[in-house]
């Protein structure tokens, strides 16, 4: 029997986590007697930062995580946060197979699935959001929480005044008006319990999580066959799985939400274009700024974008 | 490995080393070279330990402490701390045993802004101490107050520990600044009534002499002049962050830059003063941040190994009830306080104590508060506590240890019978965060 | 020699003058920016980040001289309780174990450092910044911190002062 200890990046009782903890469920049960995974906690038993580091060394054979943690080593990352399709499209186009050769070149590590897609970010504020004249919103004058993945955006685009907390010092940064919106995903927000000072969701999303489960290249390569067949086969089922899951996650938050009294205000036509067009291209921008700096190049930048970005999927 | 040989073995090694007298912060660093090498893979482990490090460290959380030193170094040194005693001690004229409340008030002032026990303790033991035995007390009448001091800053905001422990709990830190207000104020009265109590049995404790009488305008000069400048850098300092100026980790620059143009205003700031006093605030950063570097990968080494996820099913599997949990707890707090300064209790228990306490239904603002007092007053009991020992350095010669105990039992004793009252009305904590 | 020492003993004092410097840096970063936030302008990021690295240099860079000053807090059980002869041996072997962890924590450092640069590792957040020239900070000072509790091995002052108590 192979044994793979693991780590997840969040605490145990956020929904990612538990998503994760469903998977090592399925492996254990479908491969009792072949393949065990032992998880041994979260950021508690390795800061969340230092497990990318940790699995590429050796630590730990496996580790649950947003490739955005990982981001200074494999910038193709972003093209998982820019994209508007979920791993079950790009599973069946090649996207993720793509992605999966990249972790193995550039970090030695197997890109197992990636889990819990398909949900996105919204813009989040306390005072009801202005609109221009031409329907696009309008952020001056607000104190807009930013962080590394979503800054290109705010500041290039949107031109806002963006201040970086820490999101453990967000909760009394709106409590006390030191910022006044911030960017967050479709779901968290409760848990957060943000929700007692942010009052309006601006439509339409933008971006995507980018949460993967990767493996020790390897301790993959020494697993035996059966082992790595189920294990790929459990993450591909799980990978399809949890974007329903989280889907279904999402509508609840939103009508618990609604219920509370958020309002939704949403930008129409061109507006909502342009908006989502320079989330996208913002990040594409970073993403072929610092393929550029490594050795591999940018031969995978045009390949990635079209694996990952569908202009049809976007909303009309 | 069983979880209990985990633990033996790095909770041991730790022990060991320390007794043999290895600089703590070393000690956590050869603890964690020899777990790293077995529980994560040997060379990679130590890898692992450095990446850990360098992590725990470039945190923003840490940023308060070093300020807060700062601050209570440029109170001690520019002479602003002395002004403000000086002030009180008049103004309190003939009350008898007057210079031990000062030292609880003035103390509490000193040491809240500092947020560093150790640090408060020393300067406070030398700059106190001296001056008391001039005039005829008796000692347990100024190292028990200076010694009580601490609890007293740890609870009541800004308190850097506060801070610190709420990010590592992922709890609200503001709701935890203000849950502590009640409780300090409790707590400073627990100590003024057993200073009252001690000078009636003996009234010899504290020898009466007289001071200059003053009249009402020369009292209120004084109070305008000396005590209320100093009190308002705390003040302002409590009202920005309440006022969303800035966030309470920032707090704490905002102290130490009020108290510099304090020394400014007051023509009290020299170079002389300033140097001293980034020299007194580093010492201490620099000593607790290595133990912060060390002790980040020993905790998480407890919770990798197992052995705190062991700990935690063995001791939830007794099936007590939860005070005899809490008090099993408190207990626990009380011994480690014996071998550790405060920030590696911290990081050691809050991954253990916190989920568990949230499974036990206590509420964590609660429970956070209930664990700092539990550290300040591992920090004075005998025989090991690390107070004592700063205490025994800076003292006059000729305090034995034995003076310094029993000094320390009737305020230690305040900080239980007020950790009763927080267990038998939580509200007296829950109260303030609920509004 | 002589003058060799001198330089060393210098660059270490130099080395602590700049973690002071890191120090004050903390408090005129964060008012900077709390001052620029309030007057509706917005802040440099690099303030915020700037001061997070700082925590960083200056543990670093202030350590081997803390160790020099006998800064590192320890307890003196043990040595205290034996007589002069016995506790010189102990205080000597103690700071000998002392020499061996921070030497194989500069070992390791220096193989970090050399990793992050194979690696081309970022540190990820307002920024992406060369993570070399952060972990560096690693093997220049736990070097130092061998070199100085060597001095405590070999030299003729001893780590511990053989009373009892809790040392800083
Ligand atoms: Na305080
Ligand atoms: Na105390």
């Amino acid at each position: 029997q192979d044994t793979l200890t693991a780590v997840h990046a969040f605490p145990e009782t956020l929904i990612y986590t538990q998503s994760f903890l469903d998977f090592v469920e399925k492996v254990n049960e479908r491969g009792e007697g072949v393949v065990e995974i032992q998880v041994r906690g979260g950021p508690e038993a390795i800061g969340m930062f230092q497990q990318p580091d940790a699995v590429r060394n050796g630590v730990v054979d496996m580790v649950y995580t947003p490739g955005s943690f990982y981001g200074g080593a494999l910038p193709e990352k972003d093209a998982l946060v820019a994209s508007n399709l979920t791993a079950i499209e790009t599973r069946e186009n090649g996207g993720i197979e793509l992605i999966d050769q990249i972790h193995q070149e550039k970090m030695g590590v197997k890109y197992l699935g990636w889990f819990d897609s398909g949900v996105c970010y919204n813009l989040w504020t306390r005072d009801e959001p202005t609109l221009d004249a031409n329907g696009n919103l309008d952020v001056s004058g607000l104190k807009l929480r930013g962080n590394a993945v979503y800054n290109a955006f705010f500041t290039d685009y949107l031109g806002a005044q963006v201040i970086d907390l820490p999101t453990t010092e967000v909760y009394s940064g709106l409590e006390r008006g030191v910022v006044d919106a911030t960017g967050w995903t479709q779901i968290g927000l409760i848990d957060l319990k943000w929700n007692e000072f942010l009052n309006y969701r601006i439509e339409p999303c933008f971006f995507s999580t980018d949460l993967g489960v990767i493996v020790n290249l390897d301790k993959w390569n020494n697993l035996s066959d059966e082992a790595k067949t189920i294990l790929q086969d459990v993450a591909i089922e799980h990978e399809a799985a949890s974007v329903g899951a989280l889907k279904a996650k999402r509508d609840e938050d939103f009508a618990a939400l609604e219920e509370q009294g958020m309002q939704v205000v949403t930008l129409e036509g061109q507006a909502a274009a342009d908006y989502l067009a320079a989330a996208r291209e913002k990040t594409w921008a970073r993403m072929q700024g610092l393929m550029e700096e490594h050795p591999m190049g940018t031969e995978n930048y045009d390949k990635l974008i079209e694996l990952f970005y569908d202009e049809s999927a976007d909303p009309t | 490995m069983e979880w209990y040989a985990a633990l033996g073995l790095l909770l041991g090694s730790i022990m060991l080393l320390m007794a043999a007298g290895m600089p703590v912060a070393l000690a956590f660093l050869a603890a964690n070279i020899i777990g790293a090498w077995i529980f994560m893979g040997g060379e990679a482990g130590i890898t692992q330990l450095l990446n850990n490090g360098f992590g725990s460290l470039t945190s923003f959380a840490l940023v308060p402490i070093p300020l807060f030193l700062l601050m209570g170094e440029l109170f001690f040194f520019t002479g602003l701390g002395s002004r403000m005693f000086n002030a009180i001690d008049k103004l309190l004229g003939r009350l008898p045993g007057r210079l031990s409340y000062v030292t609880v008030i003035g103390g509490t002032g000193f040491s809240t802004l500092s947020g560093s026990s150790m640090g408060s303790t020393a300067l406070l033991g030398a700059l106190m101490v001296p001056e008391m035995n001039a005039r005829g007390y008796k000692k347990h009448m100024s190292i028990g107050p200076i010694l009580g001091t601490g609890g007293l800053a740890i609870i009541i905001p800004p308190s850097a520990l506060a801070v610190l422990l709420a990010t590592l709990a992922r709890i609200d830190v503001g709701a935890l600044l203000i849950a502590g207000v009640i409780p300090g104020l409790i707590l400073a009265g627990l100590y003024i009534a057993t200073i009252w109590l001690q000078v009636r049995i003996d009234p010899d404790a504290a020898p009466a002499y007289d001071v200059p009488s003053m009249g009402l305008a020369e009292k209120l000069r004084l109070i305008l002049r000396d005590v209320v400048p100093m009190l308002s850098v705390m003040v302002i300092t409590v009202a920005g962050m309440i006022g969303g100026i800035f966030t309470p980790s920032e707090a704490a620059a905002f102290g130490a830059l009020g108290v510099l143009i304090l020394a400014v205003a007051y023509r009290c700031l020299s170079w002389e003063n300033l140097l001293k006093s980034i020299d007194g605030a580093l010492r201490v950063t620099l000593m607790a941040y290595l133990i912060v570097f060390g002790s980040a990968t020993f905790s998480q080494l407890l919770a990798f190994s197992g052995a705190s996820s062991g700990l935690i099913d063995w001791a939830t599997g007794f099936d007590l009830s939860p005070l005899a949990m809490l008090l099993v707890m408190f207990a626990v707090l009380l011994l480690l306080g014996m071998f550790m300064e405060q920030i590696s209790i911290m990081l050691l228990t809050v991954p253990i104590f916190f989920p568990l306490a949230q499974g036990l239904g206590f509420d964590p603002i609660w429970f956070a508060l209930v664990m700092l007092l539990a550290l300040e007053i591992s920090f004075t009991t005998p025989p090991f506590g690390l107070l004592l020992f700063v205490m025994k350095g800076v003292a006059p010669a000729g305090t034995s240890m034995r003076d310094i105990y029993t000094s320390a039992f009737p305020f230690i004793g305040c900080s239980m019978f007020l950790v009763f009252l927080l267990i038998v009305f939580p509200g007296l904590a829950l109260w303030l965060p609920s509004l | 020699m002589h003058s060799i020492r001198r330089a060393y003993d210098a660059v270490l004092t130099l080395m602590a003058i700049i973690a002071g410097a890191m120090l004050v840096w903390l408090m005129v970063s964060i008012v900077v920016s709390v001052a620029m936030r309030n007057a509706g302008l917005q802040p440099f990021a690099w303030l915020f980040t700037s001061s997070e690295y700082a925590l960083l240099y200056m543990t670093m860079l202030g350590a081997p001289w803390l160790v020099r000053e006998r800064g590192h807090v320890h307890i003196e059980l043990v040595t205290a309780a034996l007589p002069d002869a016995a506790q010189a041996i102990v205080s000597r072997l103690v700071a000998a174990a002392c020499v061996v962890v921070s030497v194989i924590l500069a070992w390791k450092g220096a193989e970090l450092v050399v990793t992050n640069l194979e690696r081309n590792d970022y540190d990820v957040r307002a920024y992406y910044f060369p993570k070399w020239i952060l972990t560096a900070a690693f093997p220049v000072s736990f070097t130092l911190m061998a070199v100085e509790f060597a001095r405590f091995v070999f030299g003729p002052e001893l780590m511990h002062s053989g009373e009892a108590g809790i040392h800083e």
